[in-house]
């Protein structure tokens, strides 16, 4: 039966379940709306949504929660995608530097406004009037004065300095959240009788490092790895064996043990049947304590022999 | 029979009991044990025992109590409020299964089906007249299953009680007479006086028999069917007449659990095969992706959109 079910593609819903700060939606200061907007993501250089507030002063990344089996129910209406968006603050120095980057490259000093644009992010402008935008530039770029206008030109150093920062902060918010961190699988309800106070410092280091570059190009990821002095793991691919053995000897290859007395007829291997879906929806139900079939076919006086 | 404890929550399993004769306490006794509504897709399935002392046996006879199946519905009135009047020696106790804890036992994770839950509900009630101080030395039960390896369970479960499981033990035994009469009693009142908990406004309570094959049930049904709800707890949603109509009217809703196989279901579930692993190509393929998300978020089920 279950396998009669089709999922339909996911229809296009005009409402979403969202969490987020109600300062997020809070229109009372500025004249615009918030907004939900695709921009360039700095680490897949793909389109992805982030919403600016009211006025363009703040950034927010989106997150959605989504896994399989899941529906809402909302008032009276039933929301069929189970999703859960996380509209959540972001510093948008992130999505400006690949801008700054790319325009780095010429050596040159130039007015941002001319530095962050894009045929294809239109909105990516907006970026630059978040209250955060021009007054950290200075974290990732030199800056130059002439009058009242401001150049900027892209520095690695400054911008290893500033993500290694992000880098440390990041470590204290995972301990001070206790999660873990280390290369084996953990249950989060597994109560240890040890506090992880040996909290391994190379490994949460290279777990905050995974999550900024989440954030960053992956050029970026690899210098930042250097600068935080972590050696890169390596790829598990040198490691792996030759596929297949060596001969050890020329001699004819002889069976340790005689399979032949497999061989008779009754022991011939059948491959096991594949079992039609009727088949299997029975053999899930519970059974127990009910008459095998073939008892309804027995003589009626057996039954009531007692 | 006062049945208000089930009327004022009737989605959960109750028992409903007489009080205990006082010569129950100090003489052996018989019980019979009898069920009404198990075939029905909608109502309560309810289990009954009746007990009196051995000695009383033939009392019991002259009370003319027989099958409940073979009497109309105004009979078996009649005789419940004999078996009232003979309170002194006659003693009683009902398990009245909700349709939903029905449904919900036979749809859950782990399966539990009508005959487990029906012994088990047997069971408690044989358990709750030793525990009330019934004198048991005999106990007759109409069977579930093989009535062979249903009488060694209870010989086991009651050791000193001579247990004799039979097929048609309502018609053999007045005491299995008595407690299936209390049963389809308390299942008839149960189903006419039924409380919907759902807000259907005025409902239509011309549903029959409530046996599948009955057409004023099978247009109840119909009628009845919210696409995305289905039904009011009073339908047996384990039962496949509910389940297949469901299935055809109403909205397609994904457990867990649903079973699907074959490639599509691997490739939807995003599971690589395991011949994936062996291979040295795979390894390449996997670091060659794109983009992979830091575990932080994939752990979280966690992703970002490109459009909403």
């Amino acid at each position: 039966m279950a396998t009669k079910k089709k999922r339909t593609h996911r229809a296009n819903t005009d409402s979403w379940v969202v969490i987020t700060a109600d300062s997020v939606i809070d229109t009372q200061k500025h004249d615009s709306d918030p907004a939900f907007v695709r921009l360039r993501n700095p680490s897949t250089d793909a389109a992805s949504l982030y919403m600016l507030g009211s006025g363009n002063v703040q950034l927010f990344e989106v997150k959605a929660f989504e896994e399989d089996f899941h529906s809402w129910f909302v008032g009276q209406t039933v929301q069929r995608d189970g999703r859960l968006l996380f509209v959540t603050q972001m510093d948008p120095l992130y999505l400006i530097l690949p801008y700054l980057i790319k325009s780095g490259k010429e050596g040159k000093f130039q007015p941002v406004n001319q530095v962050v644009m894009d045929e294809e992010f239109p909105a990516c402008s907006r970026l630059l009037s978040c209250t955060r935008s021009l007054a950290s530039l200075h974290h990732i770029a030199e800056e130059k004065e002439v009058g009242s206008l401001k150049f900027h030109r892209y520095s690695q150093e400054k911008t290893l300095n500033w993500l290694k920062k992000k880098v440390e902060r990041t470590v204290t918010a995972l301990k001070k959240r206790q999660i873990s961190v280390g290369e084996g699988v953990k249950s989060s309800t597994f109560v240890r009788v040890k506090k992880e106070s040996d909290y391994n410092e190379e490994d949460s280091l290279r777990y905050a490092h995974g999550l900024i570059s989440e954030y960053i190009s992956e050029d970026l990821s690899k210098a930042l790895l250097r600068h935080l002095e972590l050696p890169e793991l390596t790829s598990p691919k040198e490691t792996e064996p030759p596929s297949k053995k060596r001969k050890l000897s020329d001699n004819p290859v002889e069976a340790g043990e005689d399979y032949t007395k497999f061989n008779s007829a009754d022991f011939a291997r059948k491959p096991p049947k594949k079992m039609t879906t009727a088949q299997k929806t029975l053999a899930k139900v519970d059974k127990t304590g009910m008459k095998p079939m073939s008892s309804f076919f027995s003589p009626k006086a057996k039954t009531e022999q007692k | 029979m006062d049945l208000s404890p089930f009327e004022s929550n009737n989605s959960v399993s109750c028992r409903l009991v007489s009080q205990v004769p006082d010569v129950c306490r100090n003489e052996d006794c018989c019980l019979g044990i009898d069920e009404a509504g198990r075939g029905p897709v909608l109502g309560p399935m309810v289990y009954g025992i009746c007990f009196c002392p051995i000695s009383k046996k033939e009392e019991l006879k002259n009370l003319k109590v027989a099958d409940s199946k073979t009497l109309s519905e105004e009979e078996r009135e009649n005789l419940f409020e004999k078996l009232d009047e003979a309170k002194s020696y006659v003693g009683w106790a009902l398990q009245i299964l909700s349709p939903n804890t029905i449904s919900t036992s036979m749809l859950q994770r782990t399966k539990y089906n009508l005959n487990a839950l029906s012994h088990d509900t047997a069971i408690g009630l044989v358990q709750y007249a030793l525990d009330s101080g019934v004198q048991l030395k005999e106990v007759f039960v109409d069977t579930v299953g093989p009535a062979e390896k249903y009488e060694e369970k209870l010989s086991k479960l009651f050791p000193g009680i001579e247990v004799t499981v039979r097929p048609k033990a309502d018609s053999l035994f007045p005491i299995v007479s008595a407690a299936s009469i209390c049963a389809k009693v308390a299942r008839d009142r149960a189903v006419k006086g039924w409380n919907f908990a759902e807000d259907l406004g005025e409902v239509d309570a011309d549903y029959g028999s409530g046996y599948p094959n009955d057409p004023k049930t099978k247009a109840w049904l119909l009628k009845y069917l919210d696409p995305v709800f289905g039904y009011p707890q009073f339908v047996r949603f384990s039962w496949s007449t509910a389940q297949t109509l469901m299935e055809s009217k109403g909205v397609t809703v994904h457990w867990d659990d649903d079973e699907e196989d074959g490639e599509k279901a691997a490739q939807r579930q995003k599971n690589k095969s395991m011949l994936s692993y062996f291979s040295a190509s795979a390894v390449g393929t996997t670091q060659n992706q794109t983009h992979q998300t830091h575990r932080f978020f994939s752990d979280r089920r966690l992703k970002s959109l490109d459009a909403l």
